[in-house]
C-alpha cells in the first residue's frame, strides 16, 4: 500500500525539511509490516440533507446541530456518509509493539495514520469523479470532531453504514473507535463547484492544532 | 428412516406422524415444557437436535429488509416493532413458515442492555419476550391454519454487542457474558426452543455468548459467524480456528452467515466442513449488495441463490437460510431445491486441534514445538520478574520462543508466594496481545486453571491431568466447560509405573474417565513420562515403548517434557537431542522443549527432513542453507518473521558501523541497542558500573533529551534511544546483582491512562523514559477508574501521579481522577498530558503539571522527586 513518507515525518513531529536520521530504517520496516497487516476498506452511502435553522442539520441517518459542518455543506442537498478502516491487523500490531519495543509503536502508529488518510483520499477521490460526471460536486471530507461537528454524531453515522458489521468499526464508551484507525465523514453533494480542492486535515477549524498539515 | 415432508409452495404431503422423543436432550425449563410436547403452539414432533440428524433443516431469511419495506425507518431500532408492530412480525414469521423454513429467527438480534439502557424508552424484558412471542405466535396461528406443517423451532437470536471486547475494545470479557445471559434468560422463559449466536466476527465475544448460553439454560446452542471474503473474520480468526473454539465450547451446530452471498460463503463452508464434527449451518446474504437509486440491490436473484445452496447442499451443509437480503422468495426456492436429498452424516474428524484467537495447530503427523521457557522452575531471574511483577520480561521470554520456532507456548507461573491465579489470568491475556501462537496453560491450581481457561481466547491445551482419581473430578469439568485438549500424565495415587505397561492401564483410565465427562480420546495427549536415566537405566526405552503403545494399542496422540531424560548428567543437550530424535521416531505428537537450544532445533529440523515432512528440504535448506551452520548454543532464528522486531531494525541500523567498536554512548545516542549492550559489557571490564551510568549512559540520554526539546531529536529516535540505554542498563544491573551491589531508584510514579480511554500510547512513552532515569513506574495500564489510582496511591505511598487522557470525552474522568486524589492523597502531586490537553484545560481541571511531551514529565519527576527526596531526609 502506498504511503507518502512526508506524511509519516508530520505525524512523527518531524518540520518540513528535517532529516531521518538513524530512524530510516525503523520507518522502512514498518511501511513494510503494515503493508502487509493492513486491510483497507471502506463504505459510503448517499442520503438527503436538510439544512434547517440555527445550523441544524438533518442528514437522514443522522441530526446535529453544527455550525462548521453547517458551512461546510452550504449549497448541498444530499450527503454522503463515510467510513474506512485500515482493520484489526494493525491495531493487533501497534499493541504488541506497546509491550516490546515502543519506538516501533509509534512509528507504526504514525505510518498507519498516513495510510488511512491516503486511503480515503483515494476512495473520496473516486467518489468526486464519478459524481462530477453527473454535475454533481464533492465538498471536503469532514469528520466528528472537526471544528463542532460533535463526536456524539459517531454511532448514527456507523449506524447508518453498518460499519459495525460491515468493516468491523465498533466505539468506546467515549465515542473512541475500534479500529483505530478508522475514519468516519459526511462529505456533502452540490451542484455548485466551490471550494471543493480541501481534503481531511485542512477542512478543520483546529488552526491551532500541532499536527495541522499547514502550519509547519 | 422417515420421509422428510414436503408442505412448502402449496406442495402438500401427508403429515408424519408423531414419534420418537425419546433421547436426544429434554432438559429444559421453560414452564415445565419440553421438546416433543406440542403445548402453546409448538410444532414439534421431534427434538432439533435429533431432527437435524437426518434432516435438512431450513432457517429463515433476512429481517431488516423486510421490515424496511413495511417502513422501519433508517436509525429506528428493529426491536421495537416486536411492541410497536407485533402483527408484521407475526406475519413475517409466518410467511417464512409457509416458504418451509424450520427455524423462525426470533426478532431479538440487537437486543441487549448497552442499547436498551435501563431508564430508557424501551423495557428489554418486554422486547425480548415479545420478539420470541411474536414467532410462537406465528407458529400456533400457521399450524392451526395450514393442512401440514414441518416441524419449527423458534430460536432466541442473539447478535454481537456492538462493543469490542478488550484488551483492544473497552467492554469486559464477564460484562458481555452477563450481558448475554439476561437476554437468554428472558428468552428461555418466554419459550424459544434454542439459542442462535449470530453475525460474530470476534471469538471472544462468541466464547462470551456461548458460555453464557451453557451457564444460563440447557436449550441447544447454535454459532454463527461473519467471515470476510478472505476466509478470516474481521479479528483475523481462521475457518480452523473458529471451529476449534466452537467445538470446545460444545455448540450443537456452527457455521457462517452474513457479510457474503452464497458463492463467496461455499470456498469458507468447504473449510469448516473438512474440520467440523458438528452440523455445519450456511446462512449467505442474498447476495453482495450495490447501492442502485438509493436501494440496496444485490447482484444475484432468489433462482440463483437457490441454485448456490443447492451446491453448498451437497457439499454436505445440512443446515441452510439466509440472511440479510434474503426473502421467503430465497428460502422457498432453497428448500425446493434442497428438500429431497439425503442428508450426508455428519462424521467425526477425531483431529486434536487446539487453537489462539486467529490460528488452529493440529497435532497429527507433523509433530509440535511447545516452548517450555515461561517457568519459572530453576530460573532465578524468571521468578524475579514474577515477584516484581515484570510482564514485559514474560512476553519476552514468549516472543523469542516463537521466533525460535515455537508452534504453542506453555504457561507456568507458580511461585509459592504470589496470587497464582490473578498471575496466570493476566499473563494469559498480556500473551495473547503479543502472540498468535495458541497457550498451553500449565498449572496444578485449579483455580488458576480455571480462570486461564475462562479469559483465553482459543481452545487451550491443558497441563495437566494424570490418573489420580481427585485430579481426574477436578479437571476433566473444566475441559469440558470451556474445550481444551487435556495433557494426561501416566501416573496416579501409586505414582509412575516403572513398566509401559503400568503406564498403558493409567492412559486407559484416563481415556475412560474423560469419555464420561464427555471429552473425546482426540482430546487427551498422553504423557508417557520420563525418568532420567541416570538413576533409571531403562528410562528412555520405558518411555518410547509407553508412546509407542499409546498410537499402536490405544490410537492416542502423544506430548513429552523431553529434557527431564537427562537429568543430573553433564551436557544434558546431547542426550536430551538424541533421545528428542528418539521419540520423534517413534512419532511423538508435541515436544515440550526449549526452542531457543539450537541441539534441539536441529534435532527437530533434520528429523522433518528425514521423516518426509520436510518438502524438498526446504525449511532445511532455508535455516541452514546459508553459509556455515551456527555452533551449538548460537540460535539461529527460525520462525516466521513476525517476532520481536528488535533484530530486523537493529540489523539494518547498524550497517554503517561495526557494533563492536561503537561506544556506550555513541550506542545510546544512535538507538542501536545490541550495540549500546556490547559496549556496557565491554565497560564493566574496566571501569564501576555507577560510573559508567553517571559518566556514560545519562550523559547521553541527557544529549538525546535536550536535542528532542530543542526540536532536532524526534520521538522515534529519544525512544529508540532510551530503548538502547535501557539494554544497556540491564547488562549493568545483571553485573550489580551478581556482585552484590544495591540498585537504587529514584522513587515510585503511578501511571495510568484515564477511565473511558483506551489509548496508551502516550503512557507508555513516558513510562519507557521514566524507567530510563531510574523512576519506579507502577503502570495501572488504559482505562483505570479514579479508585484504583486512588487506592494505589495510598497503599504505595507515591509522591508522583501522571494521568493521561486522548480525548475530550475522557478529560472529566481524569478531573474526576485527580478530585478524588486531592481527598484521599493530598501529599500527591500530579501530571497531566495527552493529546487534547492545554496548559489551560490542565489548570481548569486542577492539575499540578502539564506536560507537553515525554521529556516534560522527566523533567518534571526529577523537580519533585529530588524536593520530595530532600523533604523526606
Amino acid at each position: 500500500m502506498e504511503v507518502d513518507r512526508k506524511e509519516i515525518l508530520r505525524y512523527l513531529g518531524y518540520g518540513r525539511e528535517q532529516e531521518e536520521g538513524p530512524v530510516t530504517p525503523l520507518i522502512d520496516s514498518c511501511v513494510e509490516e503494515l503493508s502487509a497487516s493492513a486491510e483497507p476498506k471502506h463504505l459510503s452511502r448517499e442520503y438527503e440533507l436538510r439544512l434547517l435553522p440555527g445550523s441544524r442539520i438533518d442528514g437522514s441517518c443522522f441530526q446535529t446541530e453544527s455550525r462548521s459542518l453547517s458551512r461546510n455543506l452550504k449549497d448541498c442537498s444530499q450527503v454522503i456518509v463515510f467510513a474506512a478502516t485500515l482493520g484489526m491487523g494493525v491495531d493487533l500490531l501497534i499493541q504488541k509493539y506497546s509491550k516490546l519495543q515502543m519506538s516501533r509503536a509509534v512509528v507504526l502508529q504514525a505510518t498507519a495514520a498516513a495510510m488511512i488518510e491516503e486511503y480515503c483520499n483515494g476512495a473520496c477521490g473516486q467518489m468526486r469523479q464519478i459524481y462530477e460526471g453527473e454535475g454533481l460536486y464533492l465538498r471536503p471530507r469532514f469528520s466528528p470532531g472537526y471544528g463542532d461537528f460533535p463526536l456524539r454524531c459517531q454511532p448514527d453515522l456507523l449506524d447508518g453504514l453498518e460499519a459495525g458489521k460491515r468493516l468491523g468499526i465498533k466505539l468506546t464508551d467515549s465515542y473512541l473507535m475500534m479500529p483505530s484507525k478508522s475514519v468516519t465523514a459526511v462529505i456533502g453533494v452540490s451542484r455548485k463547484p466551490h471550494r471543493c480542492q480541501v481534503k481531511g486535515c485542512e477542512a478543520c477549524e483546529k488552526t491551532d492544532c500541532v499536527y495541522r498539515r499547514d502550519s509547519i | 428412516m422417515r420421509k422428510p415432508i414436503a408442505c412448502t409452495g402449496g406442495i402438500v404431503s401427508e403429515r408424519e406422524s408423531r414419534g420418537d422423543h425419546e433421547g436426544g436432550r429434554t432438559d429444559i425449563e421453560p414452564a415445565g415444557e419440553q421438546y416433543g410436547k406440542k403445548t402453546g403452539g409448538q410444532a414439534q414432533d421431534m427434538n432439533i437436535l435429533q431432527r437435524m440428524k437426518d434432516h435438512f433443516i431450513f432457517f429463515d431469511g433476512g429481517m431488516g429488509s423486510l421490515l424496511q419495506e413495511k417502513g422501519l425507518k433508517a436509525g429506528e431500532l428493529p426491536e421495537t416493532w416486536n411492541l410497536t408492530h407485533p402483527q408484521v412480525l407475526v406475519e413475517i414469521h409466518k410467511s417464512y413458515l409457509r416458504a418451509g423454513a424450520n427455524i423462525l429467527t426470533a426478532n431479538t438480534f440487537g437486543a441487549n442492555r448497552l442499547k436498551y439502557p435501563d431508564g430508557g424508552s424501551w423495557d428489554l424484558g418486554q422486547l425480548v419476550e415479545k420478539g420470541v412471542k411474536n414467532a410462537i405466535q406465528a407458529r400456533t396461528e400457521f399450524v392451526q391454519e395450514a393442512v401440514c406443517s414441518e416441524d419449527s423451532y423458534v430460536a432466541l437470536d442473539l447478535g454481537p454487542t456492538g462493543k469490542l471486547l478488550k484488551p483492544l475494545g473497552d467492554l469486559d470479557f464477564e460484562e458481555a457474558v452477563e450481558l448475554y445471559q439476561e437476554v437468554i434468560q428472558i428468552g428461555v422463559k418466554a419459550g424459544a426452543d434454542l439459542i442462535l449466536i449470530e453475525t460474530m466476527s470476534d471469538t471472544m465475544e462468541v466464547k462470551a455468548a456461548v458460555l453464557a448460553a451453557k451457564e444460563s439454560c440447557s436449550l441447544p446452542v447454535f454459532a454463527t459467524m461473519a467471515f470476510d471474503g478472505k476466509g478470516k473474520l474481521l479479528t483475523g480468526g481462521s475457518a480452523e480456528a473458529v471451529v476449534a473454539l466452537l467445538e470446545g465450547l460444545r455448540v450443537d451446530a456452527l457455521g457462517l452467515n452474513c457479510g457474503l452471498g452464497p458463492v463467496q460463503m461455499r470456498p469458507i463452508a468447504e473449510k469448516i466442513l473438512a474440520v467440523a464434527s458438528v452440523p455445519v449451518i450456511v446462512n449467505p446474504n442474498a447476495g453482495l449488495p450495490r447501492s442502485q437509486g438509493g436501494k440496496t440491490v444485490y447482484d444475484i436473484n432468489a433462482d440463483q441463490f437457490a441454485r448456490e445452496m443447492e451446491g453448498i447442499a451437497q457439499m454436505g451443509v445440512s443446515m441452510m437460510g439466509g440472511c440479510c437480503g434474503t426473502t421467503p422468495e430465497h428460502i422457498e426456492k432453497t428448500v425446493r431445491l434442497c428438500r429431497d436429498k439425503q442428508v450426508k452424516p455428519v462424521e467425526k474428524k477425531r483431529r486434536t486441534v487446539i487453537s489462539s484467537y486467529s490460528q488452529a495447530v493440529a497435532l497429527g503427523r507433523e509433530p509440535v514445538i511447545i516452548g517450555e521457557r515461561i517457568n519459572p522452575t530453576g530460573k532465578p531471574k524468571f521468578k524475579q520478574a514474577l515477584r516484581d511483577h515484570n510482564l514485559e520480561y514474560i512476553l519476552r521470554e514468549g516472543v523469542t520462543q516463537e521466533d525460535n520456532g515455537a508452534h504453542v507456548l506453555d504457561v507456568n507461573v507458580g511461585l509459592p508466594e504470589i496470587d497464582e491465579p490473578s498471575m496466570m489470568e493476566e499473563v494469559v491475556k498480556e500473551l495473547q496481545s503479543v502472540t498468535d501462537l495458541p497457550l498451553q496453560i500449565d498449572t496444578s491450581n485449579l483455580q488458576a486453571m480455571e480462570r486461564a481457561l475462562r479469559c483465553y481466547n482459543g481452545k487451550a491445551l491443558v497441563n495437566s491431568v494424570n490418573g489420580k482419581e481427585e485430579v481426574m473430578d477436578a479437571v476433566f469439568p473444566l475441559v469440558a466447560r470451556y474445550g481444551g485438549v487435556v495433557v494426561g500424565l501416566c501416573l496416579d495415587e501409586d505414582g509412575i509405573p516403572e513398566t509401559a505397561e503400568g503406564r498403558i492401564r493409567i492412559a486407559k483410565k484416563i481415556y475412560d474417565r474423560a469419555a464420561s465427562y464427555g471429552i473425546s480420546p482426540e482430546d487427551i495427549l498422553i504423557d508417557g513420562l520420563c525418568m532420567t536415566i541416570s538413576s533409571e537405566r531403562e528410562g528412555a526405552l520405558i518411555t518410547l515403548e509407553t508412546l509407542r503403545r499409546v498410537q499402536d494399542e490405544l490410537h492416542g496422540k502423544t506430548i513429552l517434557g523431553v529434557s527431564n531424560i537427562s537429568f543430573g548428567l553433564p551436557g544434558r543437550e546431547i542426550i536430551n537431542a538424541a533421545f528428542f530424535t528418539m521419540a520423534l521416531y517413534e512419532g511423538l505428537s508435541a515436544a515440550i522443549i526449549n526452542p531457543n537450544n539450537e541441539a534441539m532445533m536441529r534435532a527437530y529440523i533434520s528429523f522433518r527432513a528425514l521423516a518426509g515432512l520436510d518438502e524438498n528440504c526446504s525449511d532445511y535448506i532455508r535455516i541452514y542453507g546459508n553459509g556455515d551452520a551456527p555452533g551449538l548454543g548460537v540460535t539461529r532464528k527460525r520462525g516466521k518473521a513476525s517476532g520481536s522486531g528488535d533484530s530486523g531494525q537493529e540489523g539494518k541500523g547498524q550497517l554503517g558501523g561495526n557494533s563492536g567498536e561503537m561506544s556506550l554512548r555513541d550506542g545510546i545516542i544512535r538507538g542501536l541497542k545490541e550495540a549500546a549492550m556490547a559496549a556496557a559489557k565491554e565497560l564493566l571490564a574496566v571501569r564501576d558500573p555507577l560510573e559508567i551510568i553517571n559518566q556514560e549512559m545519562i550523559p547521553a540520554l541527557d544529549t538525546v533529551g535536550k536535542g528532542f526539546e530543542k526540536g532536532t531529536v524526534f520521538l522515534p529516535q529519544l525512544l529508540m534511544s532510551a530503548e538502547a540505554a535501557k539494554g544497556g542498563f540491564e547488562v549493568i544491573k545483571g553485573y550489580m546483582s551478581k556482585t552484590g551491589q544495591a540498585q537504587e531508584t529514584k522513587g515510585k510514579v503511578i501511571l495510568a491512562t484515564v477511565k473511558g480511554d483506551i489509548h496508551d500510547i502516550g503512557k507508555n512513552i513516558v513510562k519507557v523514559l521514566l524507567e530510563n532515569y531510574s523512576y519506579d513506574v507502577i503502570d495501572l495500564g488504559k482505562d483505570v477508574p479514579p479508585e484504583r489510582v486512588v487506592e494505589t496511591a495510598v497503599k504505595e505511598h507515591v509522591s508522583l501521579v501522571g494521568l493521561s487522557a486522548l480525548m475530550t470525552t475522557t478529560v472529566p474522568s481524569m478531573e474526576e481522577t485527580i478530585r478524588q486524589l486531592r481527598e484521599e492523597a493530598p501529599w500527591v502531586k500530579v501530571m497531566v498530558g495527552g493529546a487534547v490537553l492545554t496548559q489551560k484545560y490542565a489548570d481548569t481541571i486542577g492539575a499540578d503539571q502539564y506536560c507537553r511531551d515525554a521529556m516534560a514529565s522527566v523533567n518534571y519527576a526529577e523537580k519533585v522527586l529530588s524536593a520530595s527526596a530532600e523533604i523526606s531526609i
